[in-house]
């Protein structure tokens, strides 16, 4: 197993009564994206910011990169090496995205060449551009950049995509994946499924403060996902009634598809053949479950894409 | 080195931010051209106007005596005064009351007593100065210990002298309002022209020649006081209204976190803020005396003492912005609260009214304010040129700007709940 970048034990936020992180252990393993995926408030912000060390803990342990986050010495070394993008990332309206960007970068012994950094984060065209003048994906891309910077060796992004539209969301994305390619161990956390599960090597579903599962997201969906579905578009009542006969999971939905839930390959070909021996002229699809039916199964509930659960 | 990186950055925001721009330097120009041109004629001269009623004539032909007329053309010579004549059959008060007109100034009349030449002609000192002049206890604390003493004996000299002579009358009277801060100035002004002009009259030698006296005689106007009060009352505003919006709105969208997740230390952050509001109020400062000089041919000359003052004022300022940004949420409460308590601060402070026409309640008051301190030192240090006066004031000043920025660097958060 790969070595440690992130090592928490037992975390615990408490304000009040409320238990804002309750009791969490996981690690985070160097190269890989981890996400953290979880509703709002749940305490992904909380845990991240514990581990940024600008948020005292209220008992555990939380270690990163081999330091102790609740000792000054090693928050010193801490804060050298990592890098951030906070949840609702801002920078100075008047100063250009150049300029914000050396501002971090400035607050490090050293830090990458800037230009090189635009380039990387395909901000060429608004190098000069005034930070206020940006759009909200084109912000997010410069707090990535000023998160990469310093060159750290672990990137944090709280919520990178959060109020983005489809495709500023893909170009982040992209950004996320080539960070990995640079070898940068990275921290997400998001409340979008299809986020975790495309950029994720491990997923660590967090609800109430409470981590419910973590694993691959391939692991999380075969344990968790459930089978299969074959769905039969347009099929009807008859047909529905006909599979029952023969198969226990069978079911209607909304749109008047037959959806058949299979175990296995035998299973599949049995109901094809089924399918095939009584004339069905119909489309066939096969949908396989995602970290959404995880969600699911784990918390009972889906979450709305503004971040809520529902 | 941090703090200077944060010293430029937080400074190129705020230069390039219009409205920024406007409340810290535009406003108060504007408010120094209002106030200097509505107190004293804007592109007039830095000269005191005074009134002179001659009523001393020549028994012979009923004409102006030739000493008196004079008398008043030394007066003229000193380049210090706009001389208005006042004819002998008006009253002085009312005729230079019209003359001034609703918002003209401060009254200053000279009367020329029947028997002016007489008395000079008599080979004596006789020509005496009557005074009704009650500001001397109003001036007091702006003169130095050496100023007092001069103006004490000169006093008592006049004093002993009007004993010695019983029953003659002033040949000279000189009428000034209490509440006119260049009183004083215009007084000594007199005296000594007409001191000159006896040390002339009976030939003694090796007396200080007349120009010069009126050289040493440092000119004042209204606008000499706008130019620090002003200046003093904006470098409040731009810690108290100003430093306290901008943190409070970094605070808000999340910039103050994002910096503390860095390397940079609190101290740093501090001390880069204090910096671009030193930097800021010095522009400030300047702009307002070049403005003084050209508009209103006003000289004011900062001296060390000011800049040292400026850097202290600052200091203090910005550790009150910090402090009340550290217990505002949002920014429109932070401009609100900001403004609330500036605004009255301003003008209790004596900053556009001197403190000491107002009521003794606001005077006790004004003790209270941190800007009473900071624009009274700085007027002794850039007009009154008065070493003495700025210590005290400056020590308070200093011993504030310590708490504040120890205050506002405690609830400056660099560190979530
Ligand atoms: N300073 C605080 N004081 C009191 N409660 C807090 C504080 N910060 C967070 N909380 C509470 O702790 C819980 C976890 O909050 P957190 O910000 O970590 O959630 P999150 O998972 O990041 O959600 P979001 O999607 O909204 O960012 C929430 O119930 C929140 O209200
Ligand atoms: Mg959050």
């Amino acid at each position: 197993m790969s070595k440690d970048v992130v090592t928490v034990d037992s975390l615990v936020k408490q304000y009040g009564q409320l238990m804002a992180v309750d009791g969490i252990s996981f690690q985070v393993y160097e190269g890989e994206v981890f996400a953290f995926l979880g509703p709002n408030g749940a305490g992904k912000t909380t845990t991240v910011e514990i581990l940024e060390c600008i948020r005292p803990l209220t008992s555990g342990t939380a270690h990163v990169l081999g330091y102790d986050v609740t000792r000054n010495e090693d928050v010193k070394e801490i804060k050298k090496r990592i890098g951030v993008l906070p949840q609702e990332f801002c920078a100075l309206d008047k100063l250009t995205v150049k300029e914000n960007i050396a501002l971090i970068g400035d607050m490090y012994a050293k830090h990458l060449d800037i230009a090189e950094v635009i380039k990387l984060l395909d901000l060429e065209d608004k190098t000069n551009e005034k930070f206020e003048n940006l759009s909200g994906g084109l912000k997010q891309r410069v707090g990535v950049a000023a998160a990469l910077v310093s060159d750290p060796q672990l990137i944090f992004l709280d919520e990178p995509t959060t109020g983005l539209d489809p495709k500023a969301r893909r170009d982040v994305w992209a950004v996320i994946a080539n960070l990995k390619k640079l070898g940068k161990t990275v921290f997400l956390t998001t409340h979008y499924m299809e986020e975790a599960q495309t950029l994720a090597d491990r997923v660590a579903i967090i609800n109430k403060g409470k981590i419910a599962v973590i694993g691959s997201p391939q692991e999380l969906i075969s344990q968790y996902g459930g089978l299969k579905v074959l769905k039969i578009c347009g099929g009807d009542k008859k047909l529905a009634g006909l599979l029952q006969k023969k198969y226990d999971k069978v079911a209607l939905n909304g749109n008047g598809d037959v959806l058949v839930k299979i175990d296995d390959v035998d299973e599949f070909w049995r109901v094809m053949t089924t399918l095939t021996d009584i004339k069905v002229g119909k489309d066939i699809e096969i949908q396989t479950p995602t970290i959404e039916d995880v969600f699911l199964k784990i918390t009972g509930a889906r979450i709305t894409e503004e971040g809520e659960l529902k | 080195m941090k703090a200077l990186t944060i010293f430029k950055a937080v400074t190129k925001n705020w230069m390039r931010s219009r409205s920024g721009l406007f409340f810290s330097i535009l406003f108060p120009v504007l408010l120094l051209i209002v106030f200097g041109s509505i107190f004293s004629g804007i592109g007039g001269s830095s000269q005191y106007r005074l009134f002179i009623q001659n009523f001393d004539l020549n028994t012979a032909n009923g004409e102006l005596s030739d000493l008196s007329k004079a008398f008043i053309q030394a007066l003229n010579s000193t380049e210090a005064f706009g001389i208005t004549d006042i004819p002998a059959g008006e009253n002085a008060t009312e005729y230079a009351r019209e003359v001034l007109g609703p918002l003209g100034g401060n009254m200053r009349i000279l009367q020329i007593s029947e028997g002016f030449q007489g008395d000079l002609l008599n080979g004596t000192l006789k020509v005496r100065i009557g005074i009704i002049y009650d500001t001397i206890q109003y001036f007091e604390p702006y003169l130095t210990s050496e100023q007092k003493m001069a103006v004490m004996q000169g006093l008592t000299q006049i004093q002993q002298f009007n004993a010695s002579i019983p029953d003659a009358k002033a040949s000279l009277m000189i009428m000034l309002d209490p509440a006119d801060q260049s009183a004083a100035m215009v007084k000594s002004i007199v005296m000594s022209v007409a001191n000159a002009f006896n040390y002339e009259l009976i030939g003694a030698e090796n007396v200080v020649e007349f120009n010069e006296t009126s050289v040493t005689t440092k000119r004042y106007s209204n606008v000499d006081f706008y130019i620090p009060g002003i200046t003093a009352a904006f470098i409040m505003t731009n810690g108290i209204i100003a430093l306290t919006a901008t943190t409070t709105e970094f605070k808000r969208r999340g910039i103050i976190k994002r910096l503390s997740i860095t390397p940079l230390t609190k101290l740093d952050w501090i001390i880069g803020n204090v910096l671009s509001q030193t930097l800021l109020n010095l522009l400030l400062t300047g702009i307002m005396i070049a403005l003084g000089w050209v508009i209103f041919n006003v000289r004011v000359i900062p001296d060390v003492l000011s800049i040292v003052l400026i850097l202290l004022g600052s200091i203090m300022f910005s550790g009150i912005g910090m402090t009340l940004s550290g217990f505002i949420k949002d920014v429109e409460a932070a401009s609100a609260i900001g403004n609330a308590i500036a605004f009255p601060m301003m003008f209790l402070s004596g900053t556009y009214f001197p403190l000491e026409i107002m009521p003794s309640y606001v005077q006790a008051i004004s003790k209270a304010l941190p800007l009473t301190y900071f624009s009274e030192g700085l007027k002794h240090a850039m007009i009154y040129q008065n070493p003495e006066g700025v210590y005290l004031n400056m020590a308070i000043v200093a011993v504030l700007a310590v708490v504040f920025i120890i205050i506002g660097s405690l609830v400056t958060r660099w560190k979530e709940k």
